[in-house]
């Protein structure tokens, strides 16, 4: 074996062929979050990928089950703390659904116009993050910049600009003001005239191309099987969007398309996500006009709880198709959640993926998987 | 329970005079004569026939019938042309003006303000300029902060890398012509001179981030050696149409050939590769590889803290302008211009002040277009840091091997076919 | 969406309460097609529009994941959720399917539960039909105990390297202060 005499401070430990060094990237890492990847390379090429999630576990779960469902909302939201919406979306559907609460048409507008408001400020944060793993900081300020527009809108309609614990069984906390609706049309006007110069500067750049082109592909069958969700199967080919396919509050009366890509590889996973937003916007708009008048919160009772049983509710949040399975026996308190985040089974993909590409490829697969550390470790 | 001492107005005259006497003493004894000696005894350097002292000096200064003169003479001498202009002090402050520019240039591209608060007060009418004073800032803090060595780093080594690192970037500098005669050091073999200099910055790198002693900088000192070994080649070769055009090594020769058509008329492929390859020796976007932020960190100068960290800073910047000026020199004319400045009647246009000529007319000229040029190709070596990401290891050093070279050789083919076709004549002048 | 009829309730005697409800054609037809296959050995819990969901036992779960996977049509595996009822001495396994497939069937989300003895849950890893349960199981392993036989690494994944207690989600382990 070959004693391998380095500077201190690589974590290195050559293998009994001395040709195998494991590498341990994060979570101290400034690309990694909170989340460590311990890689096998061989030379250049990656052998093998363990990933290690859990730096950011806070047992959300078991937290729920002594909590009951309005007190539930805050501490749920956090996990996914940039699309809060999102992840609040299928349990307040799941408890309407066990404690058959009706909610009122307006609710499940705002609510709509809200979750599609949160994909996308998690979206540009995503598109930013990327930025800086590759090395391109316009890429991160001009997101990061644009972001701000649909924060003031988030910020009017809840009052807080990124922890809004805005949805509640029974519709939404409170109404939207009145300026909300001619303030939304200005930003997101605004907000698709500098969409369209993201394309210019960011998606037909030859060296982001060079990035992320033909890099970690991933087949349609792999990734179903795999399971994965949200616009990585959609940049596979396979047209999987819940909010068509099963249409919650009101989505089937709303006419927008599903964007798929064919090539599965790293470029169609982050093109995905920025086409998407040009529908997001129509959907918003669209809400805005057809939102009836009316109350927007069925009041419920001090302890709302509703009979023995169980439900599954699935929704599609920024990054993907995020489900919950609440079990409820009767009392206020459930009796068992479970997130299933889209996050957690991009894990899956990770050492399938990896496994063959070269080290420098990792930082534009790794992100391009849509993964958040803390939505996966809940 | 603290005890306070009396106060006695006694001891405290006492201690005054004690003190007064002290003064007396020093101030008579040493300082006095200090004073004495070097204003008259130390002798300046002989300036037209007449041995100066200090002392007549500082006289002189205010007689402008000697003083003007005196000043053209230092301005001739070695010692201003290396350290104020065109050597250290001037190359110093144009990296600061160009660290000012990028920041605030780059901030405007990506909808940010840049420096603003720092000397808003005092330039209060030029709002774009606010932050102006930034750079002093930063001056002031890295000169005040403690350099952290790392504990098994190679102590010598460690110190001696940004030295030299600036040490030869003022080399590089020293070669640059900036108007006919403006130059430190006008040797015949200017270019090789260049590229000899430019092989140290490599190693310094490599040296810095071995002394460092820690695992980003090694990742990325081994970077920094590969990319700008890889890039060298066709740095050298992209000039070599310029040197066959022009017919001799020497910068300011290579100047004066470009007396009828600039060269990157004629050769814009050489230009063009010179670019790229001027751009990975300096490390900048895109390709930065071995200061890759967020993979390793700061890249090989990750250690260095304090006026430690300004001087690799400086040595960089310098290393820009030098290399803009380069490229300016030997593609796009030099210091060549039309004279637009004037700096009286017509009849009288060189600078004079009471009645002596400081300046001549050809020579303010020279300077205005020489440092408006470099100062346009810094600008374009700045731009793509606001649009690129950056560059894969694998993909920089295929480019840089494979398909710069080649373009560099269809470069060096061109230059030897405009030299036989008959329409260029060594000496650079079209026709004749 | 509010339920239809009757919530059935926990435990598997609710054969009688699935039958007076009605079961939506789609729905109906991959219930035929499994207790066709299975008979007894898979038990209808509830087929509600788009819900349906069976009992099973651990020795057929990979016979029953490889039915589902190529036969009915359910191939992409949305969780794995573990449950603990003390009360009945039991850790449930739900396993919880979609399909991205087969048309008519993209709404529906299949679930099929294992009952697992408290104090010996072992249940054969259904790895080998979808790769992507991988994590998940090892999820349900550290947060409940289920030991999954043959899974290639049966580890902590998100609980820190020196938990000593016993599995976070048992009911018998409590938050400290609550």
């Amino acid at each position: 074996m070959i004693q391998l005499t380095l500077p201190s401070g690589i974590q290195v430990e050559p293998s009994e062929d001395g040709r195998i060094l494991t590498l341990s990237v994060g979570p101290q890492h400034p690309g990694s979050g909170h989340f460590r990847l311990i890689v096998q390379v061989d030379g250049d090429i990656i052998v093998d990928a363990d990933p290690d999630p859990g730096y950011v576990h806070r047992g959300e779960e078991k937290m729920c089950e002594y909590r009951n469902w309005i007190q539930n909302i805050p501490h749920l939201e956090r996990p996914m703390i940039a699309d809060s919406c999102g992840i609040l979306y299928p349990f307040v559907l799941a408890c309407e659904e066990i404690g058959s609460i009706k909610v009122p048409e307006r609710a499940k507008y705002i609510r709509i116009i809200m979750a599609e408001i949160n994909a996308m400020i998690f979206e540009l944060y995503w598109l930013a993050i990327y930025g800086i793993f590759l090395g391109h900081s316009t890429m991160f300020m001009w997101p990061m910049g644009d972001r701000e527009l649909l924060i003031d809108l988030a910020e009017m309609a809840t009052g807080a600009r990124v922890t809004h614990a805005y949805f509640v069984p029974g519709g939404v906390r409170n109404d939207l003001p009145d300026t909300f609706r001619d303030k939304a049309i200005r930003q997101l006007d605004y907000f698709k005239h500098r969409l369209d110069q993201y394309k210019d500067i960011f998606y037909t750049n030859p060296l982001f191309l060079d990035r992320t082109e033909r890099v970690g592909v991933l087949t349609a069958q792999d990734a179903i099987n795999l399971g994965v969700t949200g616009p990585v199967l959609r940049a596979s080919g396979v047209e999987h969007d819940i909010r068509k396919i099963e249409p919650y509050d009101v989505y089937d009366e709303l006419d927008f398309k599903v964007i798929t890509m064919k090539t599965g590889d790293s470029y169609a996973r982050a093109y995905v996500p920025y086409l998407e937003m040009y529908e997001r916007i129509n959907i918003i708009k669209q809400c805005l006009e057809k939102m009836p008048s009316g109350p927007v919160r069925t009041k419920l009772g001090p302890n709302p709880k509703g009979p023995v049983g169980e439900a599954f509710k699935r929704v599609e949040a920024g990054r993907g198709e995020l489900a919950y399975y609440v079990v409820s026996d009767g009392t206020p308190k459930p009796y068992r959640i479970k997130l299933s985040v889209p996050s957690f089974r991009m894990i899956a993909a990770m050492p399938h993926l990896l496994k063959g590409a070269k080290l420098a490829d990792m930082p534009a697969i790794y992100w391009s998987l849509n993964y958040w550390p803390v939505e996966a470790d809940r | 329970m603290t005890t306070v001492t009396q106060f006695s107005f006694t001891d405290f005259v006492k201690s005054l005079l004690w003190l007064a006497f002290w003064i007396l003493m020093i101030v008579t004894l040493i300082i006095l004569p200090i004073i004495f000696i070097v204003l008259f005894y130390v002798p300046a350097p002989e300036i037209e026939g007449i041995e100066i002292t200090p002392y007549l000096l500082l006289s002189m200064m205010v007689n402008p019938d000697i003083g003007v003169p005196l000043l053209k003479a230092t301005m001739e001498t070695t010692f201003f042309k290396v350290a104020v202009f065109p050597g250290f002090t001037f190359a110093a402050l144009f990296a600061t003006i160009i660290i000012f520019f990028e920041r605030k240039f780059l901030a405007k591209m990506q909808l940010r303000v840049g420096p603003y608060h720092a000397g808003r007060e005092v330039l209060w009418w030029a709002r774009n300029f606010g932050g102006f004073f930034q750079m002093l800032a930063d001056l002031l803090k890295l000169i005040s902060k403690e350099i952290i060595i790392p504990s098994g780093a190679d102590k010598p080594i460690f110190w001696a890398a940004p030295v030299v690192l600036t040490v030869v970037a003022s080399g590089l500098v020293a070669l640059i012509p900036v108007a006919p005669g403006w130059v430190v050091a006008d040797i015949d073999v200017g270019l090789l001179a260049v590229f000899a200099l430019l092989g140290f910055f490599p190693l310094t790198a490599l040296l810095a981030s071995w002394a460092s002693n820690s695992k980003y900088p090694f990742i990325g000192g081994l970077r920094a050696l590969h990319q700008m070994i890889a890039y060298e080649i066709p740095l050298i070769l992209s000039v070599l149409g310029v040197v066959i055009l022009s017919g001799s090594l020497n910068l300011s020769t290579m100047v004066e050939a470009q007396q009828n058509y600039w060269f990157i008329l004629l050769l814009p492929i050489g230009a063009f590769v010179f670019f790229i390859t001027a751009l990975a020796e300096l490390e900048r976007v895109p390709f930065d590889l071995p200061e890759a932020e967020s993979e390793i960190v700061a890249g090989w100068l990750t250690e260095y803290s304090g006026m430690a960290y300004g001087l690799i800073q400086l040595a960089s910047y310098m290393k820009l302008y030098a290399l803009a000026a380069l490229f300016v020199t030997l593609f796009m004319g030099g210091w060549m211009g039309p004279e637009i400045l004037r700096f009286g009647p017509p009849w009288e246009p060189d600078l004079m002040i009471r009645g002596h000529m400081v300046l001549t007319v050809e020579e303010g000229n020279a300077f205005f277009w020489f440092i408006v040029k470099t100062f346009g190709i810094a600008v374009l070596m700045l731009l793509p840091r606001g649009i690129n990401p950056r560059i894969k290891i694998d993909i920089l050093l295929r480019t840089g091997w494979a398909k710069l070279i080649a373009v560099a050789f269809i470069n060096v083919f061109i230059a030897l076919g405009l030299l036989y076709a008959g329409v260029i004549h060594p000496v650079g002048v079209v026709g004749t | 969406m509010s339920s239809e009829g009757k919530q059935p309730e926990q435990s598997s005697q609710s054969k009688e309460a699935v039958a007076k409800v009605e079961i939506p054609p789609v729905e109906k037809g991959i219930v035929d097609k499994i207790t066709t296959k299975f008979g007894g050995k898979a038990v209808l819990a509830y087929a509600k529009p788009r819900r349906i969901r069976f009992n099973i036992k651990p020795e057929d779960a990979i016979e029953f994941a490889r039915f589902l996977n190529d036969e009915v049509g359910f191939d992409q595996p949305i969780s794995v959720a573990g449950t603990d009822y003390p009360k009945d001495n039991v850790i449930e396994v739900i396993y919880h399917i979609g399909c991205c497939t087969v048309p008519e069937y993209r709404s529906m989300v299949f679930a099929f539960a294992l009952k697992l003895p408290r104090d010996n849950p072992k249940t054969p890893t259904l790895i080998p039909v979808y790769r992507g349960v991988e994590y998940h199981e090892r999820e349900t392993f550290e947060m409940l105990g289920v030991i999954f036989e043959d899974h290639p690494k049966l580890q902590r994944l998100l609980l820190p390297e020196d938990w000593a207690d016993i599995p976070p989600l048992r009911k018998d382990f409590n938050i400290k202060g609550r």
